[in-house]
């Protein structure tokens, strides 16, 4: 048996001209995601150089929303632009012409790292929609990051080299056979236009089964979500009270709020006292990285209000510390600007109902524009160094 | 040829390695010896996934198709395929339910093998029906 050969794939639909046209909204799918995995990298720093803004209410809603849904039509994308361009992976390097020979096998590298980035980019980042953590060892985050930048920097490259023929492709009829392999002849079982058209469908059909996770009037249309949206108070719930290991410290009659300053216990609140603090509602977004996200209406007392009655002027961070004892969303970082905001609460309420305990009952953080798990659940203490 | 095009495309691509080697040094610097063994074998096995499995599968389905299926139902056989192969992919993670916990019934709540079921048969019936209406023109002109 011999190796196979770019001659024996002879579809004239493996071509540039439907390669360049499935490759230009592919690029622009992983564009898309690379910007708005970018704002959720920023979202999620601590302490970041440039405060992240409290506005839109709905902002971190969309683009999270868009990460996920993006990354779900680049699926048959790739897949489709991969297929068209598959031969090439049988290309024989002449190691014989020096030079030459050495630019084609970099450029053989870059496309290697290219398709092994973003099969990675949307395998692990579709796994992690759906909470599935098939991995044992790496960080998702982290390696999702990292891997971002890599198969971004790829892509660039990629079309850095292609560019002559992406121009060529795209500036000529779709059935021009000018830049074919002169092996790709023979007619395929669909017209090249029509190959185009259910690459369009796939994606299309990929976008509408999973964007009402975060889409109000797609819900019923998403059959592939990983969330109807139902749960306690119209909300879904992502860590539960049992997962969190707060199913005791949560519920003990002895809980209170503890707001620390510089260290030392400036007020001590227990529900009661939150209670007869001046109630605020607000209507917001539990918006989570996993793409998806439900409105609610919750009512509590401003963060602010808190702060202010312990003694604690405004403009500094709070730290955010919950009942929950393990994991990297235990403590987060309220930034000043969301600390200071008027709808930024330490909710009591949604729905009208006191928080179920899966939505972090007795109180809970919820404020603008933030990913879902630093609106911190079960929280047990704001601490405000000044 | 103007050079002018040249150079952008240098500088383009030379943007291009820069971006990726700041993630290669992002994985290098934030990851330890065991993360970065199993970031590499996960990079290798998506390409082995497609250039292998997927590709030889899609491959062998085309052969089956030209070997076993009538013309007028390759068209639509094709088209049926890119979409229900496309999105089938997409929806492994909900369709095996991998993620599922019995503590939490907010989460992958839907009847998934259904919905997919459901997309199976749309993509048999515009086979059947595409097929019989292609045949038919074929037979009629």
């Amino acid at each position: 048996m011999r190796a196979p050969h770019p001659d024996d794939f002879t579809s004239r639909l493996r071509s540039p001209a439907v390669a360049a046209r499935v490759g230009l909204w592919l690029g622009i799918s992983f564009a898309l995601c690379f910007l708005t995995g970018l704002v959720s990298h920023w979202a999620q720093l601590p302490s970041p150089a440039v405060p992240f803004p409290t506005g839109p209410a709905w902002g971190y809603r969309a683009t999270q929303g868009l990460h996920v849904v993006s990354g779900c039509a680049a699926v048959p994308l790739l897949l489709v632009k991969l297929w068209a361009v598959y031969p090439r992976l049988f290309e024989r390097v002449d190691v014989r012409a020096g030079r030459r020979a050495a630019l084609v096998g970099l450029e053989r590298a870059s496309i290697g790292v290219l398709v092994a980035s973003a099969v990675f980019q949307l395998a692990t980042g579709l796994a992690n929609s759906a909470q599935w953590y098939p991995w044992r060892e790496f960080s998702f985050r982290t390696a999702h990051y990292a891997l971002a930048w890599v198969a971004i920097g790829a892509l660039v490259l990629h079309v850095a080299v292609k560019l002559p023929v992406i121009r060529a492709a795209l500036g000529a009829d779709v059935d021009d056979t000018t830049l074919d392999r002169p092996s790709a002849r023979a007619p395929g079982a669909v017209s090249r236009r029509a190959l185009l058209r259910g690459t369009w469908a796939a994606a299309g059909v990929a976008v509408l089964a999973t964007a009402g996770g975060t889409v109000p009037w797609l819900r019923k249309v998403s059959v592939l979500a990983v969330r109807t949206g139902e749960g306690p108070g119209g909300v879904p719930i992502n860590k539960t009270a049992a997962a969190a290991g707060v199913l005791d410290s949560a519920v003990d009659p002895g809980w209170a709020l503890d707001v620390r300053v510089d260290g030392a216990v400036a007020a001590r609140l227990t529900l009661a006292d939150l209670r007869a603090l001046p109630q605020h509602t607000v209507d917001l977004p539990i918006a989570c990285v996993e793409g998806w996200s439900a409105q609610g209406r919750w009512s509590g007392v401003r963060v602010r209000d808190v702060l202010t009655a312990a003694g604690a002027a405004g403009g500094t961070d709070v730290v955010v510390a919950s009942l929950q004892e393990r994991g990297p969303f235990t403590r987060t970082v309220l930034p000043a600007a969301f600390a200071d905001d008027e709808r930024s609460l330490l909710a009591l309420d949604l729905a009208g109902e006191p928080l179920d305990l899966d939505h972090g009952y007795p109180c809970r953080v919820i404020a603008t524009n933030r990913p879902g798990v630093l609106q911190t659940k079960w929280v047990a203490s704001l601490e405000v160094t000044t | 040829m103007s050079r002018r095009p040249d150079v952008a495309r240098g500088l383009l691509g030379g943007l291009g390695v820069a971006l990726g080697a700041y993630g290669a040094w992002l994985a290098l610097t934030r990851q330890d010896t065991g993360q970065l063994v199993e970031i590499a074998v996960w990079l290798a096995a998506g390409v082995l996934m497609h250039d292998v499995v997927i590709a030889g599968v899609v491959l062998a389905a085309a052969a089956l198709g030209r070997r076993f299926l009538p013309g007028p139902w390759r068209a639509p056989a094709t088209l049926a395929l890119v979409v229900w192969g496309g999105v089938t992919l997409m929806a492994v993670p909900v369709l095996g339910r991998f993620g599922a916990r019995a503590d939490n019934p907010t989460l992958l709540d839907r009847p998934y093998l259904g919905a997919w079921a459901a997309l199976t048969v749309a993509a048999v019936l515009v086979v059947a029906v595409g097929g019989l209406v292609r045949a038919r023109r074929g037979a009629g002109a």
